[in-house]
């Protein structure tokens, strides 16, 4: 085994990397921008369930907007940019050539983050839709729909004009992303907002948008970035590979049936909530699948396997108690309480983003051919992130269970019962000030790294070690 | 080929090219486990735990789906049958009654069935109240002039409450609240049925309201 590269493809960065720069720094800039912004209306939020008088004159910022704002800036605003990013990239280091139509994702960024801004003007104002997780107003997001397909042209581009015949598990889950959103956006807007469905059915769409957003969107853009890096970092073969691909159509298949669990004890047939605990069984094979194969994140070394170990203990987590929250016994105790919010969280904030962070941290030396601009601030960061993220379940859960318990009995009043969670309430505003301060040291140290034009120019071969072939590869 | 920077913390190394790396998994693919004659342990047992998932997941869906019914909406219940008409949940009378006798009647006989002198009777203890042929007459078509309660007299005008009239009450409400009436405050005459009122209604047809002289031809 040789060191030396024998052909410019197989240095560890070549100009498919740096001609990228530009379309995929904006990206990651304008996502960590909105992560910041969120971050200030999560404080609010917080605050606000505490202290309900806070900012209650401003009508831009009560509780139910700043909620909505909050939802949308970090769906949105930071998850679909940074996975955008993160697609984009891993399509094009494995589709062997320099992204094409990189015009198209410039132009789609810059529609997407404006359309989004006048979508949270509308909401301020008091256009929200009320659909949770499609928030902004219907007015903006046909724009949406489309401008994400712009992005994702560069990926696709790169997709059908691989080099290798063969394809890889990263690949596959970063093109399904980029083909359900603009599905799956276009489809939810038809039935939900231009042309609504009526009664009963307008929840089952709601809830079967909001499941596929995360299940069919969110989840697999996180996966193509952990599918990519951990190998990498690992320098291992995957362990029980060959089941990747059932793993993964297992996703595709079942994700979106999983909806049904937050319409228990709805007005709703009673098989649409059984089906959820059907489909969360079965999706037990693919977060199973996903352990085994990137269980190998144990042996890698670097700041981005720290993200993305903890990334995929919380996305295992997530599978298991989707599933346990599904049956109408658990559903009981979790339904319209913190623990639902937890839930919630631990699957946006401790599974994706967790896995975006790991991912970005990986890919912006690439990209920029430049180290981080500070490794303490770098590691600064996911320190804070992670036990603000463990603070923020931890608090969200006694919180919870405190409710679950008093919700049930009929002579506590509800005054009471918010009253008792005030404590845990203060845990959920010192996790959302800490998740604060970390993105705001990420903010810093990309832009830092970005726009260090001035700074000592790096020859990608000094700044990187020349990576081995992997053993088994030879023919 | 080793530089100071390789050990630089701000940037994370790759371990293995992205061709290796894509071809050492593409190799794993093709491989099939029973090559060279045996199995390997690990993608059986996934194999068998994937089937009993879909095992699990489909006896689960199949016992609580009701059937995929639309209108089955706890997942005990079965689907009706084809033609089947839903029975009737049974309506107590007395629930019943109580709210028909709140909605109709107490405004002037009172929630305590004490009536408001001079005008409005008393219905406990009353002795028209326990004769079922007039009380029923009285709830159809009303009443009209003096009337004798317990002694005391008083006069007033009662409305109609039957069917066609403001009310419009079924012979089952009529019934029900008849029942009601008759049980309360001390009242032990026995229940009204709808089949009686019916009858009557139909025996008088559509008509003014009594009159005392009227009434206590009947029992």
């Amino acid at each position: 085994m040789t060191n030396v590269p024998t052909h410019a493809a197989s240095a560890e960065v070549t100009p498919t990397d740096t001609h990228a720069r530009g379309p995929l720094l904006l990206l990651i800039g304008s996502g960590l921008l909105w992560l910041v912004i969120s971050g200030v209306l999560a404080l609010i939020t917080a605050i606000q369930l505490r202290t309900p008088g806070f900012m209650a004159d401003c009508a831009w910022l009560t509780h139910g907007r700043a909620q909505a704002l909050r939802e949308s800036t970090f769906i949105y605003g930071w998850l679909a940019n940074a996975g955008l990013a993160v697609a984009l990239w891993v399509l094009g280091r494995l589709g062997g050539s320099p992204l094409r139509g990189l015009n198209w994702a410039v132009i789609g960024t810059l529609f997407w983050n404006t359309a989004l801004a006048v979508g949270l003007v509308g909401i301020a104002t008091g256009d929200m839709s009320g659909f949770a997780f499609l928030q902004l107003p219907r007015y903006v997001l046909p724009a949406m729909a489309i401008a994400y397909a712009a992005i994702a042209v560069p990926g696709v581009l790169a997709w059908i004009g691989r080099r290798n015949d063969t394809t890889f598990a990263a690949q596959w889950y970063a093109v399904a992303a980029l083909f359900i959103l603009p599905w799956i956006l276009a489809a939810a807007q038809l039935v939900l907002l231009w042309l609504p469905v009526r009664g009963v059915v307008q929840a089952i769409a709601a809830t079967w948008y909001a499941q596929a957003a995360w299940t069919l969107w969110l989840a697999p853009l996180a996966l193509a970035g952990a599918y990519f890096v951990v190998p990498k970092t690992a320098g291992k073969l995957m362990p029980n590979y060959d089941f990747a691909s059932l793993g993964f159509w297992t996703l595709m298949f079942l994700g979106a049936w999983t909806g049904g669990r937050h319409l228990i004890g709805g007005p709703v047939p009673a098989w649409i909530a059984t089906m959820a605990v059907m489909a969360g069984s079965m999706l037990i094979f693919h977060y199973l699948v996903v352990f085994l194969n990137l269980r190998i994140a144990t042996g890698s070394s670097g700041e981005a396997a720290k993200y993305i170990r903890f990334g995929l203990l919380a996305y295992i987590l997530v599978g298991v108690l989707e599933l346990y929250t599904s049956f109408r016994s658990a559903a009981l105790g979790v339904q319209f309480t913190f623990l639902a919010v937890a839930l919630e969280q631990l699957a946006l904030y401790g599974a994706v983003s967790m896995l975006f962070f790991g991912a970005i941290h990986f890919l912006v030396p690439r990209i920029t051919s430049r180290p981080w601009a500070s490794a303490g601030l770098a590691a600064g960061h996911r320190v804070l992130v992670s036990i603000g993220i463990v603070v923020l379940l931890v608090a969200l859960c006694a919180a919870g269970s405190t409710q679950a318990g008093l919700l049930a009995d009929a002579k506590v009043s509800f005054g009471e019962i918010t009253q008792r969670i005030g404590l845990p309430l203060l845990g959920v505003i010192s996790a959302y000030l800490l998740l604060l301060a970390a993105n705001l040291l990420l903010l810093v140290n990309f832009l830092q790294t970005a726009l260090a034009f001035s700074g000592p120019s790096v020859q990608p071969q000094t700044l990187f070690r020349q990576p081995a072939a992997l053993e088994g590869s030879a023919t | 080929m080793s530089s100071p920077m390789h050990q630089d913390k701000r940037v994370d190394q790759a371990a293995v090219t992205d061709e290796s790396l894509m071809a050492a998994h593409e190799k794993l693919i093709g491989k099939q486990p029973d090559e060279k004659a045996h199995y390997k342990l690990a993608p059986l047992a996934l194999l068998f735990l994937f089937s009993g998932l879909i095992f699990f997941g489909g006896t689960y869906l199949g016992r609580f789906s009701g059937h995929f019914h639309p209108k089955v909406y706890n997942e005990y219940a079965m689907p009706p049958k084809a033609g089947e008409v839903a029975a009737a949940p049974a309506v107590d009378p007395i629930v019943l009654g109580k709210a028909v006798y709140a909605q109709v009647c107490a405004s002037c006989h009172q929630p305590n069935g004490m009536g408001l002198p001079p005008a409005f009777p008393p219905l406990a203890a009353s002795e028209w109240v326990a004769s079922e042929e007039r009380a029923i007459r009285i709830v159809l078509y009303g009443l009209e002039g003096p009337i004798k309660v317990k002694g005391v007299d008083y006069n007033g005008v009662m409305p109609a409450a039957g069917p066609g009239s403001g009310f419009n009450l079924s012979p089952e409400k009529i019934a029900a609240v008849l029942t009601y009436i008759r049980q309360e405050w001390g009242n032990t005459s026995g229940p009204v049925t709808a089949a009686k009122v019916a009858e009557i209604k139909g025996k008088e047809g559509n008509r003014a309201a009594m009159k005392v002289a009227e009434l206590e031809k009947l029992p």
